[in-house]
């Protein structure tokens, strides 16, 4: 399925990309029994996994969906970009 | 939890925000805003807290205390064979947790006493990445009695120790943090670090 790349699209990437990214370095500080990884877990994780969410909340009430639903929950089609 | 169940929570998560990050699209229909919920937000905290959780609990442990190297006598001393040595006799006759033996004397027995530990942990960190460490190695406070009489309190030893009740005065000011448990001439042997060199070491049976 090919979208338009809408700012609503670019902003959920970026924000799953920045989660995505902190969970990985969340997952990667819990194979090391050091005090570093507590900090990497919470500085850079932590941080990534924030800024993804806030991301994305922050996406949810500026930007309106392209895309609409029925009644039923049926997507509609996107509306094309200019 | 096992740190395994908890990188598996982190490894599908990983997987779900991938994939709403690879197709938004699927954002467009009801079920996909639902998926995005829960890939961006609900599971994103659930694992974070869990993967805290489990940062919280591992760093209550002897070998996470003894992996920073400026440490390492202060674990060598709990295997000196002198019952004299304080940490030692805890330690060898478990009489505190061997794989919590740091944190179970060093932590503060009060409300947000852990929490105060583990700030104190971070101030560790500080210490020796930021400014160094200062040598050698003091508490941050003199050592409180709470900490002793925690488990002590009430036990036989303690209660009806004879230097201990020797005098009416004694056992007040033990109590009352006035008269300190590692003062001179009484449980005054602690790590006592610069010894080492000149001390024989118990070996434990395997």
């Amino acid at each position: 399925m090919m979208l338009t790349q809408t700012p609503l699209n670019s902003r959920l990437r970026l924000s799953g990309s920045l989660i995505a990214l902190g969970l990985l370095v969340q997952a990667l500080s819990l194979l090391w029994n050091h005090p570093l990884s507590f900090i990497a877990f919470i500085g850079l994780g932590g941080l990534l996994v924030a800024g993804g969410i806030v991301l994305y909340l922050f996406t949810l009430v500026t930007i309106p969906s392209a895309g609409t639903e029925d009644i039923n929950g049926n997507a509609k089609a996107q509306t094309p970009q200019t | 939890m096992p740190t395994s169940l908890i990188l598996a929570v982190l490894v599908i998560t990983i997987a779900l925000a991938g994939l709403v990050a690879l197709r938004p699209g699927l954002t467009i229909a009801r079920g996909g805003k639902i998926l995005a919920f829960l890939a961006f937000f609900i599971f994103p905290v659930f694992a974070g807290l869990l993967g805290l959780e489990n940062h919280m609990e591992r760093a209550k442990q002897t070998s996470f205390c003894l992996s920073c190297h400026i440490m390492g006598q202060y674990g060598q001393s709990l295997y000196v064979d002198d019952a004299s040595y304080i940490p030692a006799a805890h330690f060898q006759n478990g009489r505190v947790p061997r794989d919590q033996a740091c944190y179970t004397c060093h932590t503060d027995y009060s409300m947000f006493g852990g929490f105060k530990a583990k700030f104190r942990g971070l101030h560790h960190i500080y210490a020796q990445y930021v400014t160094g460490p200062q040598l050698p190695v003091k508490l941050y406070h003199p050592y409180n009695n709470r900490e002793c009489l925690h488990c002590h309190e009430g036990s036989r030893s303690f209660e009806q120790g004879v230097m201990h009740t020797a005098d009416p005065q004694t056992m007040a000011d033990i109590k009352s943090n006035k008269l300190s448990c590692t003062s001179s001439g009484c449980h005054d042997t602690i790590h006592n670090v610069k010894q080492l060199d000149h001390v024989k070491y118990w070996k434990p049976v395997q």
